[in-house]
């Protein structure tokens, strides 16, 4: 389990995370969302490690990170600027892992050597930016952690090889229960991915939610109904009403059948629930805590 | 056996709770047969295993499976299958025929395609 409490970090005068409280469950993966510059990186930084934090706590196993060799051998963070030796081929930078790592496991090194499609006896820097990415996912898992943290790693990868990585990411999870969190601007690359999600801006989580109670808790209906009622009274939680003539939209807050039976114990005439999508839902909520959405770029 | 719309909004737990019960329906998976393991059903599918656990649970929760500890998930009775498929069948329907009669489809119209429905040979049904 990964728990901060009050976690700050200023890079001069640059607030970057101000006053961080969240949990991540072991076994869970849990995908952060924010516009450049909110501070996912920092935070993964923190987590891994890399950084000391101005004020506050992060704790993994209820052990400090920082300068903790025991913990960091079962952490392995992936940066987003991916470094390698100058002119080491993957198998020389495998050795490299297989010191620093102690649960480094060679099995699986030959097994994944022959599932992803890079020759690991060349030079890394001639290969493209997708062949650089698979090389580090593929060391990162041989190093057996059980705490990955991914920034944007999904970025630059084809998608026959994204689904690659997912399913081997997917099986250590079920396997040892590895603890996965990954971070994005773009919050379709992580819908198929986590299971929960927070929102980053300037340094703060926003929300931070289980993926399917997001997608069920709220939803959107279209209904026919001649003017307004009072909503309230008939049990509906109505977080945005637009009407168009005789025709109103509803965001309502609950599950889409009680909803539809609510609606139309008011007399509406027609009765639809429209598909809600994950970003539609996120405006939602976020309005729901007074941000407007418009302002944070995904 | 499961095939997950990745793109669909609804949860990827409640889209392989209804293929399981489909399954057990159509007779694919029968009373006492074992479920995938979390694990295999998490690296074949590439899906979150909290997802697949989740879907388990649920249907446990409903009396569609049931776990033994330390062997697996198992089919139970497929009649708590068909109970809940009858019940979601009768909703769609009703919602459906609302439909038909704003559209202007006639009683007899409705009574016809009932009949045929009901007359043609059992092709995909359970035996």
């Amino acid at each position: 389990m990964i728990h901060t409490e009050h976690l700050t970090k200023a890079f001069g005068n640059f607030v970057a995370l101000d006053n961080l409280d969240t949990t991540i469950q072991t076994g869970s993966i849990y995908g952060l969302v924010g516009s450049n510059g909110s501070g996912k990186s920092t935070l993964l930084r923190l987590i891994s490690g890399v950084y000391y934090p101005n004020g506050g706590w992060v704790r993994i196993d209820d052990q400090d990170v920082f300068e903790n060799p025991a913990l960091k051998n079962r952490i392995f963070f992936l940066s987003d600027d991916l470094y390698f030796f100058s002119k080491a081929t993957v198998d020389e930078m495998a050795d490299f892992y297989r010191q620093v790592y102690t649960r480094f496991d060679n099995k699986k090194y030959e097994e994944y050597k022959k599932l992803f499609p890079i020759d690991t006896s060349k030079r890394i820097n001639t290969f493209s930016k997708g062949m650089k990415r698979q090389a580090a996912l593929m060391l990162a898992l041989c190093c057996m952690p059980d705490y990955l943290l991914l920034d944007e790693a999904f970025d630059g990868l084809d998608p026959v090889i994204r689904l690659m990585v997912k399913k081997l990411i997917m099986g250590e999870i079920a396997e040892r229960e590895m603890t996965v969190m990954v971070t994005s601007h773009n919050l379709r690359e992580l819908e198929d991915l986590c299971d929960h999600v927070g929102l980053l801006h300037k340094g703060r989580i926003l929300f931070e939610r289980d993926l399917d109670d997001l997608r069920l808790g709220l939803c959107k209906v279209q209904a026919v109904l001649p003017k307004d009622p009072d909503w309230g009274a008939a049990g509906l939680n109505v977080m945005q009403c637009k009407r168009q003539g005789s025709v109103v939209n509803l965001l309502v807050r609950g599950s889409a059948d009680e909803t539809l039976d609510a609606v139309r114990a008011l007399g509406a005439s027609f009765v639809e629930a429209v598909p809600l999508t994950l970003e539609e839902v996120f405006i939602g909520e976020m309005e729901g805590v007074g941000y407007d959405y418009d302002n944070l770029v995904f | 056996m499961i095939k997950l719309d990745l793109q669909s909004r609804t949860p990827l737990y409640l889209q392989m709770e209804q293929q399981l019960i489909d399954l057990i329906l159509l007779g694919q998976l029968h009373e006492n047969d074992q479920l995938p393991s979390v694990r295999n059903f998490a690296r074949d599918l590439g899906i979150n295993p909290n997802t697949i656990q989740k879907a388990y649970q649920d249907l446990e929760n409903r009396g569609i499976i049931y776990s033994a500890a330390g062997r697996g998930n198992f089919v139970a009775s497929p009649s708590a299958a068909g109970d809940l498929k009858r019940r979601e069948c009768m909703q769609t329907l009703d919602g459906l025929l609302g439909d038909a009669r704003r559209a202007g489809v006639s009683r007899e119209e409705v009574h016809a395609a009932v009949d045929a429905a009901y007359d043609k040979p059992k092709e995909g049904d359970a035996q």
